[in-house]
């Protein structure tokens, strides 16, 4: 399993399982690992900060009528495993595809 | 996610310096122009602040960057004031109701310094400008501000009523900060009470908790820096819980995680309920809603 798990990048294995999960209509992940590599949690783990900070933003019609607290707790859920396995912290921005919309309008 | 900076809490003796410096090469009365403590934390973040202009680097050339007081637009203050003003460094001006110059003075967080002086001074702090100042260090604060005082001095032969020598109506003592709450006596004592009925009782008796990474003061990761520095901003009464702590909260973080099916830190609580954790609390805050949720 292990081995299994490392051959293939954390961020392909969000995204895959973000995918399927809420076939989302947008849907972007970012290994902003680098970003924290003095930060004290990370600096104690073996092997240094490798694949523990993501940004994830996600458009999805599964959000609709969720609070932002339900939208963020379905994302870790999904990702459940990846956060028992080193995965550090998420930065989630989760939205509807109506709410998407209206961010992009001038 | 912005890039976070930690600056020093310990600015009095600085800054007792420069103000006697000033005087002595003015020989004028001392003025005052530290009116709030400087709030430990603050960061440039580009989402938090919209306002902000471009970054350059004008090695020597900082204070003349700085607009003039009398072409530097007033804003009205009202309550409710969140994301309207800059987190950076700066200089400002108060104007009353008639729109009489109050008060100068410089900040280490334009947005927290203009909030706390409406709340402690609503009648007098209807509009303020601000300015905020590149390469923020000491002696370019100190510029900015005796800049702007001058040409106000220049221009009506008068002190601000508020930067007069011995008037304090602006000055408040730092009110001293708060410390982290411990949620055991230490990790030795054996508890009675199961941890988890320990945080039900923190988060439902505490209007709002924060549990971050590192104390109040000291944070140690940039996420839990920005709660902070919102809350602050926000001029809210928060308890805050280190869960870092080995000592005093020794267990907590996967207590914490399980009691709140949150796997992340820092997490917030308002009433009793969770809120989320950073980016959030930062929607929240950029969205205007944060007046409501502490209401």
């Amino acid at each position: 399993m292990a081995s299994r798990m490392a051959a293939i990048s954390r961020a392909s294995r969000i995204k895959t399982k973000l995918e399927t999960a809420l076939q989302a209509a947008v849907l972007e992940v970012e290994d902003v690992s680098h970003q924290h590599a003095g930060h004290a949690a990370v600096r104690e783990m073996e092997g240094g900060a490798q694949e523990t900070h993501f940004n994830v933003r996600i458009v999805s019609a599964k959000f609709h009528g969720q609070n932002l607290v339900k939208r963020h707790r379905m994302v870790y859920e999904l990702l459940s495993d990846e956060l028992n396995s080193g995965l550090h912290a998420l930065s989630i921005t989760a939205k509807t595809p109506s709410e998407a919309a209206v961010d992009t309008q001038p | 996610m912005a890039a976070l900076n930690l600056s020093s809490p310990t600015h009095t003796p600085s800054s007792l310096r420069v103000l006697s410096n000033f005087s002595h090469s003015r020989n004028a009365p001392a003025l005052s122009f530290y009116s709030l403590p400087n709030p430990v934390v603050h960061f440039r973040s580009t989402s938090l602040n919209h306002r902000s202009p471009a970054k350059h680097r004008r090695f020597g050339l900082v204070v003349s960057a700085l607009k003039k007081l009398s072409e530097t637009e007033s804003v009205t203050v009202s309550s409710d004031s969140d994301g309207k003003f800059p987190s950076d460094a700066g200089v400002y001006a108060i104007y009353d109701s008639s729109g009489d110059l109050q008060f100068v003075g410089i900040t280490r967080n334009l947005a927290s310094s203009v909030i706390a002086h409406k709340n402690s001074l609503p009648e007098l702090c209807c509009s303020v400008k601000v300015a905020v100042v590149e390469d923020p260090d000491k002696t370019a604060l100190t510029e900015a501000w005796k800049t702007w005082l001058q040409e106000h001095i220049s221009a009506t032969g008068k002190v601000p009523p508020g930067n007069e020598s011995g008037n304090s109506t602006w000055v408040k003592r730092a009110p001293r900060k708060k410390s982290d709450l411990r949620l055991t006596p230490g990790r030795h004592v054996q508890l009675t009470v199961p941890l988890d009925d320990l945080i039900d009782r923190l988060v439902k008796e505490n209007k709002v908790v924060a549990f971050i990474k590192g104390s109040r003061s000291a944070p140690m990761c940039g996420f839990s820096q920005r709660v902070v520095s919102i809350l602050e901003t926000q001029g809210v009464d928060y308890e805050s819980v280190d869960v870092l702590d080995e000592e005093y909260n020794n267990g907590l973080r996967e207590t914490l995680k399980r009691y709140s099916n949150w796997p992340t830190f820092p997490q917030i609580f308002v009433n009793g309920e969770l809120v989320g954790g950073c980016d959030i609390l930062t929607s929240m805050y950029e969205k205007g809603e944060l007046a409501d949720l502490f209401k």
